[in-house]
């Protein structure tokens, strides 16, 4: 305990109502309703510390969403404590709220036919902001995700980039000491998706606020956060750095080998050679496991027996990892 | 009530101002939607009526004068209960979620983002309207008792339709969409509650007095102030305690609804 965000053992169960088709599955649900329970997330825990940037990760429906809600008072947990900057969420939510922000990417809490100004306004009676902070807020944000040009415009004319930037700053005005983001980038240019991640770096190293993000963009991840949380089936997986997941996880290797004619391989121990597509039998891919096999030695056995043109190594990609690891591959 | 609370709700109302004005045309046709959806309403009652000359023993404006008080109270609670009434769809699209992210009571927010005073004005115009013009015609006289009574029986009836709506709405927490009950429950009552409840069957009788008091909302006031002679079937103090009535069972909804909020499942994505 003691950490800035404590959650020992969640859980968190739905009911979910289980609905035969039809008519007359309709009508044996009016009169004796069948229900199912889901559970979406079992006896979760972690730790965050104050000025962190975790990244939270999973397949759909695999209880990210859930925990958030959790984290953010939305949801009260079936079993487990949550403890946040000293307040438990689901309690005590009027004093817990005002210091956290929370983004949903696929909700917007702007006014659709207002101007963005407008809703800014709006936040700032609600979340008591003084005259002088807001004015500074707006002024520092609208700057920095390039904004001056639409804040006067109502929401429904926006473009998704716009309208995201516009939400992302409506969570902010209040100084938030926390940030939920529920998939931030979801739909957004690449563009739109480099200045947003700026965006949120910068508040995190400059001012310190605790970032916990979604997405299923890994780019997002690799280009904001130092920790992930994976969560897969309602538990968490991996909690860790970003680069301890490769060592962990990416411990194959492929060696990509061109050959100056065609020519067949040998049956190598613990080495599995696929062909390369369009290359006449030319192009050979070398997998191993990093521990199994030495680099060096498949390398020079490769060079002495057969000619050689070209060799190039390369490691997984972190997004194929994590594939396996919902795929329950890895271990 | 926090010293800003009076500020928020000038804020929410000028941004629902502002973003019905952006459609003005469709805002002001709106009002008169209403207005003429419910006028012609009673127009047909009035025709109907005529025929009969009188039922149950209750003249032409004394039946539209017992018509304009559910006007009245279901104009002046629309302002502040549209939020409930909508409930269903707030819970369903998430927005429910965003309140609570917010440092406002809930209800609060509920009923200060949807506040309908297009609607209001429509309706709660017509039931004005319609108010004063049978009060008149019944001849009712306007001293300070009468004028102190009504107050607080619009008050009452106000509070009573605005619990149902708000036990409703809590019901939504466990149900996700209670329209069809709102149709049972409010819209097929309130068409009851249009004639003197004495005209009907027993069963009815019941059901508006004990279940679902809309009596109390416009039938007892109305006797109070008309004393006509089906009132001797029930009890005398029917026709004082609406605004006894209005407050516990908003008080009890209240309660449910705080009770309910535990239960909250969030809509998913």
């Amino acid at each position: 305990m003691g950490s800035f965000i404590d959650v020992k053992n969640i859980s968190k169960t739905f009911k979910v109502n289980k609905r035969a088709a039809g008519v007359s599955g309709m009508i044996a649900n009016l009169v004796a309703p069948e229900y199912e329970k889901r559970q979406a997330v079992k006896d979760i825990s972690f730790h965050i510390e104050r000025g962190e940037m975790v990244g939270f990760i999973g397949p759909n429906g695999a209880g990210k969403s859930t925990t958030i809600k959790m984290l953010s008072g939305i949801l009260y947990p079936d079993k487990g404590d949550i403890k946040v900057n000293g307040y438990i969420p689901y309690k005590q939510r009027k004093e817990y709220v005002g210091s956290i922000g929370v983004v949903f990417g696929q909700k917007s809490q702007l006014q659709w036919d207002l101007p963005v100004i407008d809703s800014f306004e709006l936040l700032k009676a609600i979340y008591r902001v003084p005259e002088d902070r807001y004015r500074k807020n707006l002024e520092r944000f609208t700057d920095m995700l390039d904004m001056g040009s639409f804040l006067n415009q109502p929401v429904r004319q926006l473009s998704l980039g716009q309208r995201m930037r516009a939400d992302i700053v409506a969570a902010l005005l209040h100084s938030p000491e926390i940030v939920f983001f529920d998939e931030p980038t979801i739909g957004v240019d690449v563009v739109g998706k480099e200045s947003i991640r700026d965006f949120i770096r910068e508040l995190n190293e400059k001012d310190r606020v605790t970032m916990i993000f979604t997405t299923h963009d890994m780019q997002d991840i690799e280009k904001t956060c130092k920790r992930l949380i994976i969560i897969d089936d309602g538990t968490k997986v991996y909690d860790g750095s970003l680069l301890g997941i490769r060592e962990k996880y990416g411990t194959t290797r492929q060696l990509d080998v061109e050959f100056s004619s065609r020519c067949e391989i040998k049956s190598i121990e613990k080495v599995e050679i696929r062909e390369l597509d369009h290359s006449d039998g030319r192009k050979k891919r070398f997998v191993f496991e990093n521990k199994e096999v030495q680099i060096n030695e498949l390398m020079n056995h490769l060079l002495t027996n057969y000619d050689v043109r070209d060799i190039n190594i390369s490691e997984p990609e972190i997004e194929g990892i994590i594939r396996k690891i919902y795929n329950g591959e890895a271990s | 009530m926090k010293s800003d609370t009076l500020h928020v709700m000038a804020v929410y109302t000028k941004t629902i101002m502002k973003a019905w004005f952006q459609y003005r045309t469709d805002a002001l046709l709106s009002s008169l939607t209403v207005f003429f959806r419910e006028a012609t309403g009673i127009i047909v009652i009035y025709f109907t009526l005529l025929k009969f000359g009188n039922l149950g023993g209750w003249n032409i404006y004394e039946l539209l004068f017992l018509f304009s008080l559910l006007f009245l109270t279901y104009g002046i609670m629309i302002i502040f209960f549209t939020g409930l009434r909508d409930f269903g769809k707030t819970v369903r699209n998430g927005g429910f979620d965003r309140f609570i992210l917010r440092p406002r009571g809930l209800l609060f927010q509920v009923i200060f983002t949807n506040a309908d005073w297009f609607a209001a004005v429509g309706h709660g115009g017509l039931g004005v309207a319609l108010f004063i013009i049978t009060a008149g015609e019944v001849g009712i006289e306007w001293n300070l008792r009468n004028i102190v009574y009504c107050i607080f029986t619009v008050i009452g009836g106000v509070l009573i339709q605005g619990a149902i709506f708000l036990l409703l709405a809590a019901l939504n927490i466990y149900l996700f969409e209670t329209n069809s009950l709102k149709e049972l429950f409010y819209w097929n009552m309130r068409k009851f509650a249009g004639y003197p409840i004495s005209i009907f069957h027993k069963v009815i009788q019941i059901c508006m007095i004990y279940v679902v008091p809309f009596a109390f909302v416009n039938y007892f006031p109305a006797q109070y102030l008309l004393r006509k002679p089906d009132m001797a079937q029930y009890p005398a103090v029917y026709m004082y305690i609406t605004p006894i009535i209005g407050i516990t069972l908003y008080m009890l909804a209240y309660g449910f609804w705080k009770y309910s909020l535990r239960f909250y499942k969030s809509s998913g994505n």
